[in-house]
């Protein structure tokens, strides 16, 4: 029982990293029915941002203490991850849907910025790996013989502010009511007045600022980083992303929790060569009965 | 107020409009009546500056809103600067939005106070459309809709109001309201596009009218003479 319990609470925190980037995927797929593949590389990008900014901040030059290089990287982190996303957006991905072109394109060239983000970033830092600075004193909790460090506290509380906010944001704000109108119609958005590129500009913010954030959070938890560490959890969270159903932000965290859930106890009660076999097999299923997902509707409407 | 002239556009390399001209003046009531296919949405589309692929690129010609070029203007700055919007062909309201979402969602660009006002002033005029506020808008009915759509364009607070082809679908009682409160909208001061297959509903309610045939005018005139013309009456008016 025990060790199900703390099983679970890994399980938690795992979920809070896929759940941080499948909101990505659902957000941008919500807003233009694009897949934006080059999203998990995103997450990896933001752990190196956490890294470059966190060092630069605990160098002898500026030499914060580690509470306030802490409390600067993590907004500095999702700007500059930010930034990253909307260049893609603006560089590659608009051109492209300006001229019309079908979306199979934009797609595939979604996939190709992913790999030239990782293998940009291996040629610009070499293959040596990058290890992030320690930024938070470890504390370890015991629940009645469950151990839950404050980090796995910190990383499962984050994803689940980041959901209330982006709940809020998405129901009851009017730039969210933007964001819903697009889903459903694009063409009538600029007859109110409303200028499409700016929604588009700030999902992809939204979207990518959440992945830098778990990107830096995946990065405090096994601080040692390398270029395609974006590529497999990039792929998983997309599954569940697709799995929740896409489109749906509750979708990302239920389908976010729910692949790591598979994947823990998998590992944890069986040998642990079965567990992607499992996970994905589990997955299929439910796509199986459920073809758009646990909280997709068909055909109507997305975020 | 709004002048074309010899608007030539197309769609890729396929040319839709070959170089028409047409003016609208303050207050009146224009229509642009057609055969499917003619160029009537491409037309009121290249008006609003809606962007490609859904609408066709000016080649030639010039579209002035008093008296200045309106081609560099984007689509969304036509609605909130100028005041023009259009309800588009098919409606397009948002319907994973409730009634009251979709008339929030177009004061967007306004910078006066009066929005929830003016919401109160289009239930007012469509009282249906207060009975669903709250209702999300693809439940609507097919009239519904369409008031809904009005309602929206009129939140925008457009002196010009361009409508493609707002009789599509609906019950001839409803259509004929439709109408009534499009006349009376005018009255109180909205200058009003409107394109139609439906030309005799259309000419009766309009000052002037243009006849679009595959992307050419081929005739113009006061709305009553046209509807006397028999040629007219013999191509689009089934008499
Ligand atoms: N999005 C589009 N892409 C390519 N051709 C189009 C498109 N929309 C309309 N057309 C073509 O342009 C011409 C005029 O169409 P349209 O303006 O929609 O006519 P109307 O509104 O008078 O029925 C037609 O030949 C139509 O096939
Ligand atoms: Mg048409």
């Amino acid at each position: 029982m025990e060790l199900f319990l703390q099983q679970c609470v890994n399980a938690l925190q795992w979920g809070s990293f896929y759940a941080l980037i499948a909101l990505g995927y659902t957000l941008v797929y919500g807003v233009l029915r694009l897949i934006n593949f080059a999203h998990g590389d995103i997450f990896m990008v933001g752990a190196y941002i956490a890294f470059f900014v966190s060092t630069a901040l605990l160098a002898p030059g500026l030499g914060l203490s580690r509470e306030w290089t802490l409390a600067l990287t993590i907004p500095l982190t999702m700007i500059l991850t930010s930034l990253v996303g909307v260049t893609l957006e603006r560089i590659a991905y608009r051109p492209l849907m300006r001229k019309g072109a079908h979306r199979l394109y934009v797609v595939v060239t979604a996939l190709m910025c992913g790999l030239v983000l990782e293998n940009g970033n291996l040629a610009l830092l070499g293959a040596s790996r990058k290890t992030l600075p320690q930024l938070l004193e470890k504390n370890v909790y015991d629940f009645g013989g469950i151990a839950v460090t404050n980090l796995k506290l910190w990383v499962i509380f984050a994803a689940a502010l980041v959901f209330l906010v982006l709940h809020f944001v998405v129901t009851k704000t009017r730039i969210g009511m933007a964001m819903r109108a697009v889903s459903w119609d694009k063409f009538a958005l600029p007859l109110m007045g409303i200028p499409l590129d700016s929604v588009i500009v700030f999902t992809f913010t939204l979207g990518s600022g959440v992945a830098g954030l778990g990107g830096m959070l995946f990065a405090m938890s096994y601080p040692v980083l390398e270029p395609y560490m974006g590529a497999m959890t990039g792929w998983k969270a997309f599954i569940a992303a697709v799995v929740g159903g896409i489109g749906d932000i509750r979708g990302a965290f239920v389908g976010g929790f729910l692949l790591a859930f598979v994947e823990i106890m998998v590992a944890a009660f069986l040998p642990s060569t079965f567990r992607d076999l499992f996970a994905f097999s589990i997955l299929l299923l439910i796509l199986w009965r459920r073809p758009t997902g646990i909280f997709g509707k068909p055909q109507t409407t997305k975020i | 107020m709004l002048r074309v002239t010899n608007l030539k556009a197309a769609y890729g390399k396929i040319e839709a409009l070959h170089g028409i001209s047409f003016h609208v003046e303050k207050g009146e009531i224009v229509t642009l009546i057609g055969a499917n296919g003619a160029g009537k949405s491409t037309t009121l589309k290249a008006l609003m500056r809606l962007p490609p692929p859904e609408s066709a690129v000016v080649t030639a010609g010039d579209i002035e809103f008093d008296g200045v070029s309106i081609l560099g203007v984007s689509a969304h700055n036509v609605v909130s600067d100028l005041k023009m919007t259009l309800v588009p062909e098919g409606r397009h309201i948002f319907g994973n939005l409730t009634v009251m979402e979709n008339l929030q969602l177009a004061a967007w660009s306004r910078k006066d106070k009066g929005a929830a006002k003016d919401i109160d002033r289009i239930f007012d005029i469509f009282p249906r459309l207060a009975e669903r506020a709250k209702q999300h808008s693809d439940t609507l009915s097919g009239g519904e809709q369409q008031m809904l759509a009005v309602g929206r364009a009129l939140m925008t607070k457009c002196s010009v109001l361009l409508l493609d082809e707002p009789s599509m679908g609906l019950a001839p009682l409803i259509m004929y309201d439709m109408f009534r409160t499009l006349k009376k909208l005018n009255a109180d001061g909205l200058t009003i596009v409107v394109v139609e297959q439906n030309a005799r509903l259309a000419l009766e309610v309009a000052d002037r009218a243009y006849v679009l045939d595959t992307g050419e005018i081929i005739a113009e005139g006061p709305a009553g003479d046209l509807l006397q013309k028999p040629e007219i009456r013999a191509a689009y008016l089934g008499a």
